[in-house]
């Protein structure tokens, strides 16, 4: 890349995204905003503008790139390439229902109900069973004291959270139920605040590395 | 020499001037007689007495032990080259001739060739012999010293005579033109019959490399394989090579000068006589070596042929005296690695080379080195080459070698070769996955069939969460007059949890008629919403556009909850399943009527968030609560903002509703939460009819996480008694 | 009218200023960080999969590249030009995929400039990242095709996910792949520790340019990040003890 477009896609980067940074830090109250903040704030709606705009061109280079893998998977014979088919011919006729008679039709909502959510749905319930298998083999992986931790407060919130082993209306529900509320909203929400932190602090570093020009995602 | 090729004729070589046919005797060529007598050879103060040369090799010990000069070099007056002056002063073990009277037993072969040949054909030299041999048989056998001694003087008179008789000198060019005193010294010297010494008296020091390249190649010497056209060097050499005169080969080095009668070539034609190359011939015979007997008496030896031993006896002649080994070089046998050992031909050289002591190595028994012992075996490499078999360069390898040389080959062919990708074993079955899914499976449904049969399933919490009864009270004072915000983030892979769990306040805000609005980050949201909704309002009467209405999807992500949050009709332009004119009794809407959804009635006291009755978020990412609770504080004002929520995202959320400065003003997380919130309302039945199923999973959850605990513990627990 | 936040700003340029800081003192004096066996083991299954002629696949996870979702991708790109280094030139690149169109083409892009870093624009191909789907699931439906067919035995994720992320770890160990998972997300960050062989937790994503590529700049960056975490940490500290002793600020 040469010299002078690469200095052009950083000022690009860097500029538009001080601006918005900007943005963020000028608090509108009520009534239009005037002068510098005026601009700055309307600047930053632009861009963001702008940025979501690409965003849906983005998903449909995305898509159109999903289109194209497929494709050279059934050109090339590849393996699975009937599923490869299957994709492809669904991704039309789905498309082309869209096109013709909306996205709020009633065979385009019949398509969704009955393919996706229930896909998705299922998804979410081997999501389940994943994590049952995990919990059933954590300590045969991580034989440590965090993994022994791991299992015993996943039990425990288990157990406090709803019947089970230990029915409702016992006596013994309520030290469960309080015990796991205790690790759900004060051990487990003080580390996930510590979590929050710290990956706060690393998305501001990583966003100040792009602002920077120090980290170049378009190229060098 | 100097392995240069030369031509199949050529007597020297181009090159170095090397002889390239030695002297032989026998062959088909006509041998020149040998003079009756030897030459008289003149007495030369420095070589003493020339006669007997090889009776002086073969007296042994006594010839070794004298130390005897070296011939002094003496300069020819033509000023030939040096290294000819010093081959004239030879030792005078080797000046000592063939035996008087033994005659050698390869001289029976001409013998009986010539029996059966006419007298005419016979030479002259050859009859003589015979007649010696006859005579000799008639007198018994002398002793086979005395024998080898008799014979070679015969030879020597008989070519003493030859040179008589014929007087005729020829000169050959090339080598004379070297030696221009050759031809004097050939008149001066007589060719002197050998003299065998015994075998045994001779030292046999290391076996030396005698060169007799020179000697036998020189080019005008009577009687040499290239004057007389003797045959092939191969052959010559299988003659008697004993016969090296220790006086030299009477042959005038120093001067141009004419051969004696005995080494007298026929050069009527003025061809030369064709002395062949030492190779072999396709006959595969042995080459006969003539060596004229008095050339071998004139040649002077160099001072290096001091150092050899005498020639050791045939076996059967062996000396009974050992020699005096003091003054032996004691050299290691050289060993050869296996891998160079492999690669000798196996049929033109021997299997390893072996240093024999002095007992057993043999005598040399033709040529100019007859008699030495320790002499490199002329054969079969040059004395007797054989055509080279099919398999000649046959490698000896071992066993090892073979695998070792199999495996690179294959290792060479493998890289040219396209290799076919593997598959993979297949993976054991899945069984524990099968098991663990088969029995959750069993839970759920195993319920509610036992509410059919009439069971009591589990009971319902008894301990309902604090936020619940404030957020029944929030949802009860929420006003009618304006809807609510109700946004469903969250993927169809959530929908099993968070459609009972945001059922609950969608059921008791249909139960309040509060109408509600929905939006959705997500292009599915819309969809997930109009299901839910067009479910749950059934019992409620509720009806798209009247009850409800959909904004659709809101595309940007977070950022556009900031846009949609600071002005929702920049944000949203467009609704989702918006109702037709004819589908409302009443109500004229329609596409032509409104230009963008918030024309709609529903949506008429809309035009910032905060005018919203309550906005109600249902997700089940922390993320996206985290965005809507951040980004709409600003401008949400005063409307509630209500969080539904998985039961994971709450840890993380619940910061927001139970700060100082909430953010959140309710939450509502996981399905106990919602049955609990039903209870408490009064409102609702979607939550509790999942509340034995969810009962009976958790049961399930919690007895497979227990059994794998504690097989686990127990593994562990073993593996550490082990260590 | 509006007012600016002051706070922020000041706290903005308390980063930038850390930012150089340690970027020249990292010039003379070398910082140790804590090893994390995630990064540790990852070069050895690299090199492992390039010698096995097996492939290597990353994912940048299913969030968008606007909003917060892009941090943890973003930092994923440090892994995939660490790793798209390492298999350029190998005999099967690495492949990348994500749930997002534009992250997709941001991918794309990286491994472009890659491939022409090594003088290898020729095989460079546009499938080398690729969407799989536009939602979370449809995302990780498609997944263990990709695992299957792509003969993948590293198999890193690196970005947003959800809970989904369980899922798409839990296929990479049913292959037998080495499994490295990270996200932003801390639900999803406890799924990934039981499902994942080597999780990253915390913020530890975002400290593999630092690990990895040993970039001056990273480290200064993982610097940075600890000098305000502890600065943070005193704050609360200080904000407890006050909250403790009745002092309200």
């Amino acid at each position: 890349m040469k010299l002078g477009s690469y200095m052009l896609w950083a000022a690009t980067a860097v500029g538009t995204g001080v601006i918005v940074l900007l943005g963020y830090f000028v608090q509108l109250e009520a009534g239009a905003p005037t002068g510098l903040m005026q601009t700055v704030f309307g600047l930053r709606l632009l861009i963001m503008r702008w940025a979501v705009l690409l965003a849906a061109v983005g998903l449909l280079l995305g898509l159109v790139n999903l289109f194209s893998v497929h494709w050279r998977k059934i050109s090339d014979q590849e393996q699975g390439w009937t599923y490869s088919t299957i994709l492809i011919l669904t991704f039309f006729i789905t498309l082309l229902l869209g096109l013709v008679f909306g996205p709020d039709s009633p065979i385009v909502l019949l398509l969704f109900n009955g393919i996706q959510l229930p896909v998705e749905s299922s998804l979410g319930a081997l999501l389940a069973i994943t994590l049952t298998l995990a919990g059933f083999r954590t300590l045969q992986r991580r034989r440590d004291l965090v993994g022994l931790a791991f299992i015993i407060t996943a039990l425990l919130v288990l157990i406090g959270s709803g019947p089970g082993i230990v029915p409702n209306a016992s006596a013994g529900y309520g030290f469960f139920s309080g015990l796991r509320n205790w690790l759900a909203q004060v051990a487990a929400a003080g580390g996930a605040r510590g979590v929050l932190l710290g990956v706060a602090l690393g998305s501001v570093v990583t966003g100040l590395r792009v602002l920077l020009a120090m980290d170049r995602p378009y190229g060098d | 020499m100097c392995s240069a090729l030369n031509e199949e004729d050529a007597q020297t070589c181009v090159a170095c001037g090397a002889r390239l046919s030695p002297l032989v005797a026998g062959g088909d060529a006509p041998l020149p007689e040998f003079p009756q007598e030897p030459p008289e050879t003149p007495s030369d103060p420095e070589t003493g007495d020339q006669d007997d040369w090889l009776a002086r090799i073969r007296a042994g010990v006594s010839s070794v032990e004298e130390p005897e000069e070296p011939p002094a070099y003496s300069e020819s007056p033509t000023g030939s080259p040096e290294w000819l002056g010093g081959l004239r002063d030879a030792d005078d073990r080797y000046n000592q001739g063939g035996p008087d009277e033994a005659i050698p037993d390869w001289m029976d072969e001409f013998i009986a060739a010539g029996d059966e040949e006419s007298a005419e054909d016979v030479p002259d030299w050859l009859a003589r012999v015979r007649s010696r041999k006859s005579t000799r048989s008639g007198e018994g056998e002398p002793a086979e010293g005395e024998e080898e001694q008799d014979w070679l003087n015969r030879l020597r008179d008989e070519s003493a005579q030859l040179a008589e008789t014929e007087g005729e000198e020829t000169t050959e060019p090339g080598l004379e033109g070297l030696l221009p005193g050759a031809e004097e010294e050939l008149d001066r010297q007589e060719l002197e019959a050998p003299t065998f010494e015994p075998v045994d008296e001779v030292d046999r020091p290391t076996p030396p490399v005698l060169d007799l390249g020179i000697l036998s190649d020189m080019p005008g010497v009577p009687g040499s394989p290239r004057s007389s056209g003797a045959p092939p060097a191969e052959e010559r050499l299988a003659a008697d090579a004993s016969r090296v005169p220790s006086g030299g080969f009477g042959i005038d080095w120093a001067g141009e000068g004419e051969l004696t009668e005995s080494l007298e070539v026929e050069h009527d034609s003025g061809e030369q006589e064709h002395v062949p190359a030492l190779v072999s011939d396709e006959s595969g015979e042995r080459p006969i070596v003539e060596i004229d007997e008095s050339v071998l008496d004139s040649v002077e030896l160099p001072a290096w042929l001091d150092n050899i031993r005498p020639l050791h006896a045939p076996p059967s002649e062996e000396p009974a005296e050992e020699e005096d080994a003091s003054g032996e070089l004691d050299l290691a046998p050289a060993t050869l690695p296996s891998w160079l050992e492999a690669m000798r031909p196996v049929d033109s050289f021997r299997p390893e080379i072996e240093i024999e002591s002095d007992d057993v190595q043999q005598v040399e028994s033709a040529g100019p080195l007859a008699g030495l012992r320790g002499v490199l075996m002329a054969e079969p490499v040059v004395a007797i080459p054989r055509t080279s078999s099919a398999t000649a360069a046959r490698l000896e390898v071992t066993e090892r070698q073979f695998a070792q040389g199999d495996l690179l080959h294959r290792l060479i062919e493998e890289e040219e070769r396209e290799s076919v990708i593997l598959r993979r074993p297949g993976r054991r079955l899945p069984l524990a996955r099968w098991l663990i899914g088969l029995a959750l499976l069993v839970a759920v449904i195993v319920p509610p069939s036992i509410n059919r049969l009439g069971l009591q399933g589990f009971s319902r919490p008894a301990d309902i969460p604090r936020e619940i009864a404030p957020l029944v009270t929030l949802i009860n004072n929420v006003p009618t007059d304006r809807p609510a915000l109700i946004v469903f983030d969250y993927t169809p892979g959530y929908s099993g949890e968070l459609d009972s769990v945001a059922g609950t306040i969608i059921e008791h805000a249909f139960s309040r008629a509060i109408p509600l609005v929905t939006l959705s980050t997500r292009p599915t949201g819309p969809p997930m919403a109009e299901a839910l909704l067009s479910r749950l309002g059934t019992a409620y009467a509720a009806v798209n556009g009247q009850s409800y209405l959909h904004l659709g999807y809101l595309a940007g992500g977070p950022t556009a909850v900031q846009l949609f949050a600071i002005s929702p009709h920049d944000a949203v332009l467009t609704g989702f399943l918006l109702p037709d004119a004819d589908e409302q009794a009443g109500v004229e809407i329609g596409p032509e009527v409104h230009s963008t959804v918030w024309e709609h009635s529903l949506l008429q006291p809309i035009n910032h968030l905060s005018d919203f009755g309550m906005v109600v978020v249902i997700t089940a990412g922390t993320e996206t609560a985290r965005n809507w609770a951040e980004q709409t504080h600003p401008w949400i004002g005063d409307t509630p903002l209500i969080m539904v929520l998985s039961a994971g995202a709450e840890p993380l959320v619940r910061p927001y509703f139970e700060s100082t400065v909430p953010l959140v003003d309710g939450i509502l997380t996981g399905l106990p939460a919602a049955v609990a919130y039903q209870e408490l309302s009064g409102q609702g039945v979607d939550a509790a009819q999942r509340w034995d199923m969810f009962g009976s999973g958790m049961l399930a959850v919690e007895l497979i996480l227990l059994v794998g605990s504690i097989y686990g513990a127990g593994a562990w627990l073993l593996s550490l008694r082990k260590r | 009218m509006g007012s600016i936040d002051l706070l922020g700003l000041l706290v903005l340029l308390v980063f930038i200023i850390l930012l150089f800081v340690f970027l020249a003192i990292g010039e003379r004096r070398r910082a140790l960080f804590r090893p994390i066996e995630g990064y540790e083991a990852l070069e050895r299954a690299i090199e492992r999969a390039v010698e096995a002629g097996e492939r290597v696949h990353l994912s940048l996870g299913t969030g968008s590249l606007i909003g917060t979702d892009s941090a943890p991708a973003l930092a994923g790109l440090a892994i995939l030009e660490y790793i798209g280094h390492m298999t350029t030139l190998s005999d099967k690149p690495m492949v990348v995929s994500t749930g997002d169109g534009a992250m997709a083409i941001l991918a794309q892009d990286s491994l472009r400039n890659i491939y022409r870093s090594a003088g290898a624009l020729d095989r460079f191909g546009p499938n080398r990242a690729r969407m799989l789907g536009p939602t979370p699931f449809s995302y990780v439906a498609n997944l263990p095709i990709l695992l299957a067919n792509e003969d993948v035995s590293a198999h890193i994720l690196a970005g947003s996910f959800g809970a989904e992320g369980a899922l798409a770890a839990d296929f990479g160990e049913r292959q037998g792949s080495f499994t490295l998972a990270g996200t932003d997300d801390a639900q999803s960050q406890a799924l990934l520790y039981a499902t994942a062989s080597y999780p990253l937790i915390g913020e530890e994503i975002f400290a593999a340019g630092a690990y990895l590529q040993q970039d001056p700049s990273h480290r200064a960056s993982l610097q940075v990040q600890d000098a305000v975490r502890f600065i943070l940490i005193g704050g609360i500290l200080l904000g407890a003890l006050l909250r403790i002793l009745g002092i309200n600020l």
